[in-house]
Protein backbone atom coordinates (compact mmCIF):
# COMPACT_ATOMS: atom_id res chain seq x y z
CA UNK A 1 0.00 0.00 0.00
CA UNK A 2 1.16 3.53 -0.79
CA UNK A 3 -0.41 6.64 0.71
CA UNK A 4 0.61 10.28 0.90
CA UNK A 5 2.52 11.19 4.04
CA UNK A 6 -0.37 13.36 5.32
CA UNK A 7 -2.32 10.18 6.04
CA UNK A 8 0.30 8.48 8.18
CA UNK A 9 -1.75 8.54 11.42
CA UNK A 10 -4.84 7.13 9.70
CA UNK A 11 -2.86 4.39 7.99
CA UNK A 12 -1.27 3.35 11.29
CA UNK A 13 -4.67 3.30 13.02
CA UNK A 14 -6.19 1.31 10.15
CA UNK A 15 -3.46 -1.29 10.46
CA UNK A 16 -4.10 -1.55 14.20
CA UNK A 17 -7.88 -1.87 13.83
CA UNK A 18 -7.48 -4.58 11.19
CA UNK A 19 -5.29 -6.59 13.56
CA UNK A 20 -2.04 -5.88 11.74
CA UNK A 21 -0.05 -3.52 13.98
CA UNK A 22 3.27 -2.69 12.39
CA UNK A 23 1.91 -3.36 8.90
CA UNK A 24 4.41 -1.92 6.46
CA UNK A 25 3.37 0.54 3.80
CA UNK A 26 5.04 3.21 1.73
CA UNK A 27 4.42 6.93 1.62
CA UNK A 28 4.85 9.56 -1.05
CA UNK A 29 5.03 13.28 -0.28
CA UNK A 30 1.73 15.11 0.05
CA UNK A 31 -0.04 16.47 -2.02
CA UNK A 32 -0.85 14.10 -4.85
CA UNK A 33 -4.25 15.26 -6.16
CA UNK A 34 -3.01 18.10 -8.37
CA UNK A 35 -0.07 16.29 -9.99
CA UNK A 36 0.20 16.01 -13.78
CA UNK A 37 0.53 12.54 -15.33
CA UNK A 38 4.25 13.20 -15.80
CA UNK A 39 4.69 14.07 -12.12
CA UNK A 40 2.79 10.94 -11.09
CA UNK A 41 5.14 8.90 -13.29
CA UNK A 42 8.11 10.49 -11.51
CA UNK A 43 6.63 9.58 -8.16
CA UNK A 44 6.17 5.99 -9.33
CA UNK A 45 9.77 5.78 -10.49
CA UNK A 46 10.99 7.14 -7.19
CA UNK A 47 9.08 4.60 -5.14
CA UNK A 48 9.46 1.56 -7.43
CA UNK A 49 12.59 0.21 -5.76
CA UNK A 50 10.97 0.40 -2.34
CA UNK A 51 7.88 -1.39 -3.65
CA UNK A 52 9.99 -4.21 -5.03
CA UNK A 53 11.92 -4.38 -1.79
CA UNK A 54 8.75 -4.57 0.31
CA UNK A 55 7.14 -7.22 -1.91
CA UNK A 56 10.17 -9.47 -1.72
CA UNK A 57 10.68 -9.15 2.07
CA UNK A 58 8.53 -10.53 4.90
CA UNK A 59 5.92 -8.13 6.28
CA UNK A 60 7.07 -6.59 9.53
CA UNK A 61 10.56 -8.03 9.21
CA UNK B 1 -26.96 27.00 43.45
CA UNK B 2 -28.87 27.73 46.66
CA UNK B 3 -28.30 24.41 48.39
CA UNK B 4 -32.01 23.64 48.33
CA UNK B 5 -32.32 19.99 49.35
CA UNK B 6 -34.59 19.30 46.37
CA UNK B 7 -32.16 20.66 43.82
CA UNK B 8 -29.69 18.34 42.06
CA UNK B 9 -26.16 18.15 43.41
CA UNK B 10 -23.96 20.17 41.04
CA UNK B 11 -20.77 18.65 42.41
CA UNK B 12 -22.03 15.12 41.70
CA UNK B 13 -23.02 16.28 38.21
CA UNK B 14 -19.59 17.74 37.69
CA UNK B 15 -17.91 14.49 38.73
CA UNK B 16 -20.05 12.51 36.31
CA UNK B 17 -19.40 14.95 33.47
CA UNK B 18 -15.66 14.89 34.10
CA UNK B 19 -15.77 11.08 34.15
CA UNK B 20 -17.22 11.20 30.61
CA UNK B 21 -14.37 13.47 29.53
CA UNK B 22 -11.83 11.09 31.01
CA UNK B 23 -13.39 8.23 29.10
CA UNK B 24 -13.08 10.18 25.83
CA UNK B 25 -16.84 10.12 25.20
CA UNK B 26 -17.38 13.81 24.50
CA UNK B 27 -17.11 16.00 21.44
CA UNK B 28 -15.44 18.70 23.52
CA UNK B 29 -18.61 19.98 25.15
CA UNK B 30 -19.99 18.41 28.32
CA UNK B 31 -22.29 15.45 27.79
CA UNK B 32 -25.22 14.31 29.88
CA UNK B 33 -24.07 11.29 31.90
CA UNK B 34 -26.29 8.46 30.67
CA UNK B 35 -27.63 6.13 33.35
CA UNK B 36 -29.23 2.84 32.41
CA UNK B 37 -32.59 4.22 33.52
CA UNK B 38 -32.23 7.23 31.23
CA UNK B 39 -31.21 5.07 28.27
CA UNK B 40 -34.21 2.83 28.89
CA UNK B 41 -36.48 5.85 28.62
CA UNK B 42 -35.07 6.47 25.17
CA UNK B 43 -35.60 2.86 24.16
CA UNK B 44 -39.25 3.09 25.20
CA UNK B 45 -39.77 5.60 22.38
CA UNK B 46 -39.07 3.07 19.64
CA UNK B 47 -40.46 -0.32 18.71
CA UNK B 48 -37.04 -1.30 17.38
CA UNK B 49 -35.00 -3.88 19.28
CA UNK B 50 -32.07 -2.48 21.28
CA UNK B 51 -29.90 -5.12 19.63
CA UNK B 52 -30.77 -4.11 16.07
CA UNK B 53 -27.66 -3.05 14.21
CA UNK B 54 -28.26 0.36 12.67
CA UNK B 55 -25.08 0.25 10.65
CA UNK B 56 -21.82 -1.60 10.47
CA UNK B 57 -18.60 -0.07 9.18
CA UNK B 58 -16.91 -3.25 8.01
CA UNK B 59 -13.56 -1.63 7.30
CA UNK B 60 -13.34 -0.41 10.92
CA UNK B 61 -14.92 -3.53 12.39
CA UNK B 62 -17.36 -1.35 14.36
CA UNK B 63 -21.13 -1.16 14.47
CA UNK B 64 -23.85 0.90 16.11
CA UNK B 65 -26.94 -0.72 17.60
CA UNK B 66 -30.19 0.96 18.59
CA UNK B 67 -29.00 0.66 22.20
CA UNK B 68 -25.69 2.40 21.48
CA UNK B 69 -27.56 5.10 19.59
CA UNK B 70 -29.79 5.63 22.63
CA UNK B 71 -26.77 6.06 24.90
CA UNK B 72 -25.28 8.65 22.58
CA UNK B 73 -28.59 10.47 22.10
CA UNK B 74 -28.90 10.70 25.88
CA UNK B 75 -25.34 11.99 26.19
CA UNK B 76 -26.01 14.55 23.43
CA UNK B 77 -28.72 16.12 25.59
CA UNK B 78 -31.73 14.83 23.66
CA UNK B 79 -35.01 14.26 25.44
CA UNK B 80 -36.16 10.62 25.17
CA UNK B 81 -38.94 11.66 22.78
CA UNK B 82 -36.34 12.91 20.29
CA UNK B 83 -34.94 9.40 19.90
CA UNK B 84 -37.12 8.39 16.92
CA UNK B 85 -35.74 11.44 15.09
CA UNK B 86 -32.17 10.39 15.81
CA UNK B 87 -32.93 6.93 14.40
CA UNK B 88 -34.73 8.40 11.39
CA UNK B 89 -31.88 10.84 10.76
CA UNK B 90 -29.36 8.03 10.78
CA UNK B 91 -31.51 5.93 8.42
CA UNK B 92 -32.03 8.94 6.15
CA UNK B 93 -28.40 9.97 5.89
CA UNK B 94 -27.34 6.40 5.21
CA UNK B 95 -29.48 6.48 2.08
CA UNK B 96 -26.86 8.95 0.84
CA UNK B 97 -24.34 7.03 -1.26
CA UNK B 98 -21.46 9.15 0.08
CA UNK B 99 -22.28 8.34 3.71
CA UNK B 100 -22.02 4.62 2.91
CA UNK B 101 -18.78 5.11 1.02
CA UNK B 102 -16.54 6.70 3.61
CA UNK B 103 -18.01 10.22 3.61
CA UNK B 104 -17.96 10.33 7.41
CA UNK B 105 -14.17 10.15 7.30
CA UNK B 106 -13.73 12.63 4.44
CA UNK B 107 -11.24 15.48 4.51
CA UNK B 108 -14.23 17.76 3.78
CA UNK B 109 -15.61 17.07 7.26
CA UNK B 110 -19.16 17.05 5.86
CA UNK B 111 -22.09 18.02 8.09
CA UNK B 112 -25.38 16.16 8.19
CA UNK B 113 -28.28 18.47 7.30
CA UNK B 114 -31.53 17.33 8.93
CA UNK B 115 -34.87 18.79 7.77
CA UNK B 116 -38.01 17.86 9.69
CA UNK B 117 -41.56 18.00 8.32
CA UNK B 118 -45.01 17.45 9.75
CA UNK B 119 -46.75 17.93 13.09
CA UNK B 120 -43.84 16.59 15.13
CA UNK B 121 -42.12 19.95 14.54
CA UNK B 122 -44.66 21.59 16.81
CA UNK B 123 -45.05 18.71 19.25
CA UNK B 124 -41.32 18.75 20.03
CA UNK B 125 -40.89 22.52 19.58
CA UNK B 126 -38.38 22.15 16.77
CA UNK B 127 -37.37 25.58 15.52
CA UNK B 128 -38.52 26.26 11.96
CA UNK B 129 -38.35 30.06 11.89
CA UNK B 130 -35.89 32.63 13.22
CA UNK B 131 -32.34 31.42 13.73
CA UNK B 132 -32.56 27.92 12.24
CA UNK B 133 -28.76 27.87 11.88
CA UNK B 134 -28.11 29.96 14.97
CA UNK B 135 -28.78 27.66 17.92
CA UNK B 136 -30.95 28.18 20.96
CA UNK B 137 -33.37 25.25 20.61
CA UNK B 138 -32.89 21.90 22.29
CA UNK B 139 -34.06 19.46 19.59
CA UNK B 140 -32.30 21.40 16.84
CA UNK B 141 -29.05 21.36 18.82
CA UNK B 142 -29.07 17.87 20.27
CA UNK B 143 -30.43 15.61 17.49
CA UNK B 144 -27.52 16.29 15.09
CA UNK B 145 -25.09 16.21 18.00
CA UNK B 146 -26.28 12.67 18.71
CA UNK B 147 -25.16 11.63 15.21
CA UNK B 148 -21.73 13.11 15.88
CA UNK B 149 -21.41 11.22 19.16
CA UNK B 150 -22.53 7.99 17.48
CA UNK B 151 -19.82 8.44 14.90
CA UNK B 152 -17.27 9.03 17.61
CA UNK B 153 -18.28 6.55 20.26
CA UNK B 154 -19.88 3.72 18.30
CA UNK B 155 -17.74 3.72 15.18
CA UNK B 156 -14.55 5.12 16.71
CA UNK B 157 -14.20 7.83 14.07
CA UNK B 158 -12.06 10.21 16.12
CA UNK B 159 -10.50 13.51 14.97
CA UNK B 160 -6.94 13.29 13.65
CA UNK B 161 -7.20 9.52 13.18
CA UNK B 162 -10.16 8.00 11.31
CA UNK B 163 -11.83 11.40 11.02
CA UNK B 164 -9.52 12.99 8.46
CA UNK B 165 -11.26 16.37 8.33
CA UNK B 166 -8.96 19.11 7.03
CA UNK B 167 -11.00 21.99 8.51
CA UNK B 168 -14.63 20.90 8.47
CA UNK B 169 -17.96 22.64 8.20
CA UNK B 170 -18.59 25.24 10.93
CA UNK B 171 -21.28 23.89 13.23
CA UNK B 172 -20.83 20.43 11.74
CA UNK B 173 -23.02 18.63 14.29
CA UNK B 174 -25.68 21.30 14.78
CA UNK B 175 -27.62 21.58 11.51
CA UNK B 176 -31.20 20.45 12.12
CA UNK B 177 -34.43 22.40 11.72
CA UNK B 178 -38.05 22.10 10.78
CA UNK B 179 -39.32 23.33 7.45
CA UNK B 180 -41.41 26.47 7.85
CA UNK B 181 -44.39 24.82 6.20
CA UNK B 182 -46.78 27.46 7.51
CA UNK B 183 -45.07 30.25 5.57
CA UNK B 184 -43.85 28.23 2.60
CA UNK B 185 -45.74 28.71 -0.66
CA UNK B 186 -44.62 25.27 -1.82
CA UNK B 187 -45.28 21.65 -0.82
CA UNK B 188 -43.21 20.41 2.14
CA UNK B 189 -40.04 18.48 1.37
CA UNK B 190 -41.51 15.25 2.75
CA UNK B 191 -44.50 15.57 0.41
CA UNK B 192 -42.30 16.44 -2.57
CA UNK B 193 -40.29 13.29 -1.87
CA UNK B 194 -43.38 11.10 -1.87
CA UNK B 195 -44.97 10.99 1.59
CA UNK B 196 -48.55 11.86 2.46
CA UNK B 197 -49.26 15.44 3.63
CA UNK B 198 -49.26 15.66 7.42
CA UNK B 199 -46.68 12.88 7.82
CA UNK B 200 -43.99 13.52 10.41
CA UNK B 201 -40.79 12.76 8.56
CA UNK B 202 -37.28 13.98 8.00
CA UNK B 203 -34.68 14.07 5.28
CA UNK B 204 -30.96 14.07 5.86
CA UNK B 205 -27.89 14.35 3.68
CA UNK B 206 -24.22 15.18 4.09
CA UNK B 207 -23.33 18.75 3.12
CA UNK B 208 -20.05 20.53 2.40
CA UNK B 209 -20.56 24.32 2.32
CA UNK B 210 -23.07 26.96 3.39
CA UNK B 211 -23.30 30.54 2.13
CA UNK B 212 -25.81 33.38 2.52
CA UNK B 213 -27.69 35.00 -0.29
CA UNK B 214 -28.75 38.34 1.19
CA UNK B 215 -30.93 39.98 -1.41
CA UNK B 216 -33.47 42.56 -0.22
CA UNK B 217 -32.67 44.60 -3.27
CA UNK B 218 -35.00 43.51 -6.04
CA UNK B 219 -38.57 42.48 -6.72
CA UNK B 220 -37.61 40.95 -10.04
CA UNK B 221 -37.59 37.14 -9.76
CA UNK B 222 -35.00 36.73 -12.51
CA UNK B 223 -32.62 39.10 -10.77
CA UNK B 224 -33.11 37.22 -7.53
CA UNK B 225 -32.56 33.86 -9.21
CA UNK B 226 -29.41 35.23 -10.85
CA UNK B 227 -28.06 36.17 -7.43
CA UNK B 228 -28.66 32.59 -6.26
CA UNK B 229 -27.16 31.17 -9.45
CA UNK B 230 -24.03 33.30 -9.02
CA UNK B 231 -23.54 31.98 -5.49
CA UNK B 232 -24.27 28.39 -6.54
CA UNK B 233 -21.82 28.75 -9.44
CA UNK B 234 -18.78 29.72 -7.39
CA UNK B 235 -15.70 27.71 -8.22
CA UNK B 236 -14.32 27.51 -4.69
CA UNK B 237 -16.32 24.49 -3.60
CA UNK B 238 -16.34 22.83 -7.00
CA UNK B 239 -14.60 19.48 -7.22
CA UNK B 240 -16.33 17.45 -9.93
CA UNK B 241 -19.01 17.82 -12.55
CA UNK B 242 -22.49 16.78 -11.56
CA UNK B 243 -22.50 18.28 -8.10
CA UNK B 244 -25.62 18.59 -6.02
CA UNK B 245 -26.57 21.85 -4.33
CA UNK B 246 -29.65 23.21 -2.64
CA UNK B 247 -31.22 26.28 -1.14
CA UNK B 248 -32.85 26.92 2.22
CA UNK B 249 -35.10 29.75 1.08
CA UNK B 250 -36.32 32.24 3.64
CA UNK B 251 -40.10 32.71 3.43
CA UNK B 252 -39.74 36.12 1.76
CA UNK B 253 -37.66 34.86 -1.15
CA UNK B 254 -39.84 31.77 -1.59
CA UNK B 255 -43.04 33.83 -1.53
CA UNK B 256 -41.64 36.29 -4.03
CA UNK B 257 -40.74 33.53 -6.47
CA UNK B 258 -44.06 31.74 -5.96
CA UNK B 259 -45.89 35.03 -6.41
CA UNK B 260 -44.18 35.40 -9.79
CA UNK B 261 -45.47 31.98 -10.78
CA UNK B 262 -42.51 29.76 -9.95
CA UNK B 263 -43.28 26.34 -8.56
CA UNK B 264 -40.45 24.56 -6.79
CA UNK B 265 -39.77 22.53 -9.94
CA UNK B 266 -39.53 25.75 -11.99
CA UNK B 267 -36.88 27.12 -9.66
CA UNK B 268 -34.93 23.88 -9.99
CA UNK B 269 -35.17 23.95 -13.77
CA UNK B 270 -33.96 27.56 -13.77
CA UNK B 271 -30.95 26.57 -11.71
CA UNK B 272 -30.17 23.57 -13.94
CA UNK B 273 -30.03 25.93 -16.90
CA UNK B 274 -28.12 28.80 -15.28
CA UNK B 275 -25.84 27.39 -12.60
CA UNK B 276 -22.37 26.79 -14.02
CA UNK B 277 -19.33 28.52 -15.44
CA UNK B 278 -17.68 28.87 -18.83
CA UNK B 279 -14.51 27.03 -19.68
CA UNK B 280 -12.56 30.29 -19.47
CA UNK B 281 -13.92 31.03 -15.98
CA UNK B 282 -13.14 27.51 -14.79
CA UNK B 283 -9.65 27.71 -16.29
CA UNK B 284 -9.01 30.95 -14.41
CA UNK B 285 -9.52 28.98 -11.18
CA UNK B 286 -7.59 25.92 -12.39
CA UNK B 287 -10.80 23.91 -12.46
CA UNK B 288 -11.28 23.39 -16.17
CA UNK B 289 -10.88 19.68 -15.51
CA UNK B 290 -14.51 19.53 -14.44
CA UNK B 291 -15.63 20.28 -18.00
CA UNK B 292 -17.13 17.53 -20.11
CA UNK B 293 -14.33 15.11 -20.97
CA UNK B 294 -11.88 16.83 -18.63
CA UNK B 295 -9.14 14.84 -16.95
CA UNK B 296 -10.46 14.82 -13.39
CA UNK B 297 -9.31 16.71 -10.33
CA UNK B 298 -6.27 18.53 -11.72
CA UNK B 299 -6.26 21.43 -14.19
CA UNK B 300 -6.57 20.45 -17.84
CA UNK B 301 -3.55 20.35 -20.12
CA UNK B 302 -3.57 22.30 -23.40
CA UNK B 303 -4.77 19.34 -25.48
CA UNK B 304 -7.60 18.58 -23.06
CA UNK B 305 -9.10 22.05 -23.03
CA UNK B 306 -12.57 22.80 -24.33
CA UNK B 307 -13.34 26.10 -26.19
CA UNK B 308 -13.23 29.10 -23.83
CA UNK B 309 -16.92 29.95 -24.17
CA UNK B 310 -18.17 26.41 -23.51
CA UNK B 311 -20.65 26.56 -20.62
CA UNK B 312 -20.34 23.80 -18.05
CA UNK B 313 -23.57 23.37 -16.10
CA UNK B 314 -23.05 22.02 -12.58
CA UNK B 315 -26.49 20.58 -11.86
CA UNK B 316 -27.95 17.74 -13.87
CA UNK B 317 -31.42 17.07 -12.51
CA UNK B 318 -34.16 18.20 -10.15
CA UNK B 319 -33.36 15.38 -7.74
CA UNK B 320 -29.93 16.95 -7.15
CA UNK B 321 -31.39 20.25 -5.93
CA UNK B 322 -33.05 20.05 -2.52
CA UNK B 323 -35.18 23.12 -1.88
CA UNK B 324 -36.44 23.88 1.60
CA UNK B 325 -38.21 26.89 3.12
CA UNK B 326 -37.21 27.86 6.64
CA UNK B 327 -36.28 30.84 8.76
CA UNK B 328 -38.06 34.00 9.79
CA UNK B 329 -40.09 36.28 7.55
CA UNK B 330 -38.23 39.37 8.80
CA UNK B 331 -35.61 39.72 6.06
CA UNK B 332 -34.76 38.41 2.61
CA UNK B 333 -31.80 36.23 3.61
CA UNK B 334 -31.50 32.66 2.38
CA UNK B 335 -28.80 29.99 2.53
CA UNK B 336 -27.19 28.10 -0.30
CA UNK B 337 -25.58 24.76 0.50
CA UNK B 338 -23.68 22.10 -1.39
CA UNK B 339 -24.47 18.45 -0.94
CA UNK B 340 -21.36 16.41 -0.17
CA UNK B 341 -22.28 13.44 -2.32
CA UNK B 342 -25.73 12.59 -3.52
CA UNK B 343 -28.93 13.51 -1.67
CA UNK B 344 -31.23 10.47 -1.58
CA UNK B 345 -34.20 12.67 -2.57
CA UNK B 346 -36.27 10.80 0.00
CA UNK B 347 -37.70 11.39 3.46
CA UNK B 348 -37.98 8.90 6.31
CA UNK B 349 -41.18 8.69 8.34
CA UNK B 350 -40.60 9.27 12.05
CA UNK B 351 -41.94 6.59 14.38
CA UNK B 352 -44.50 8.20 16.66
CA UNK B 353 -45.88 5.30 18.68
CA UNK B 354 -44.13 6.15 21.91
CA UNK B 355 -44.60 9.91 21.61
CA UNK B 356 -48.34 9.43 21.24
CA UNK B 357 -48.37 7.07 24.23
CA UNK B 358 -46.48 9.57 26.36
CA UNK B 359 -49.15 12.13 25.59
CA UNK B 360 -51.87 9.66 26.52
CA UNK B 361 -53.02 9.31 22.89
Amino acid sequence: MICSDAFHATAQAMADVRGAPGYRYLTTPHPVAGLTPEQVRERAENVAAEVANMLTKDQGA
Amino acid sequence: MSGDAASPDPDAARDAIEYCYEKGWTDGLPVVPASEALVNEFLEHTSRSPDEVLWRMDHLGRECTVHTAAINAAMAGCLPEYFPLVLAAWDAVMRDRAAKGGGWQSTSGPAPLIVVNGPIRHDLEINCTGGIFAGGFRPNATIPRALGLMLRNAFGVLPHVFDQTTQGIPGRWSICFGENEEESPWEPLAVETGLEPGTSALSCTLTRTYEFVDNRHTQDPEQLLNDFADTLSRTGSLIFRGQSAGVVFCPEHAQMLAGAGYAKADVKDWFIEHVGRTEAELRRAGKDAVSEGGPGARSASESERAPADTFTPYLSGRKDIPIIVAGARNAAISMVFRVFGEWSNTSVEIERMAVAAAKGG
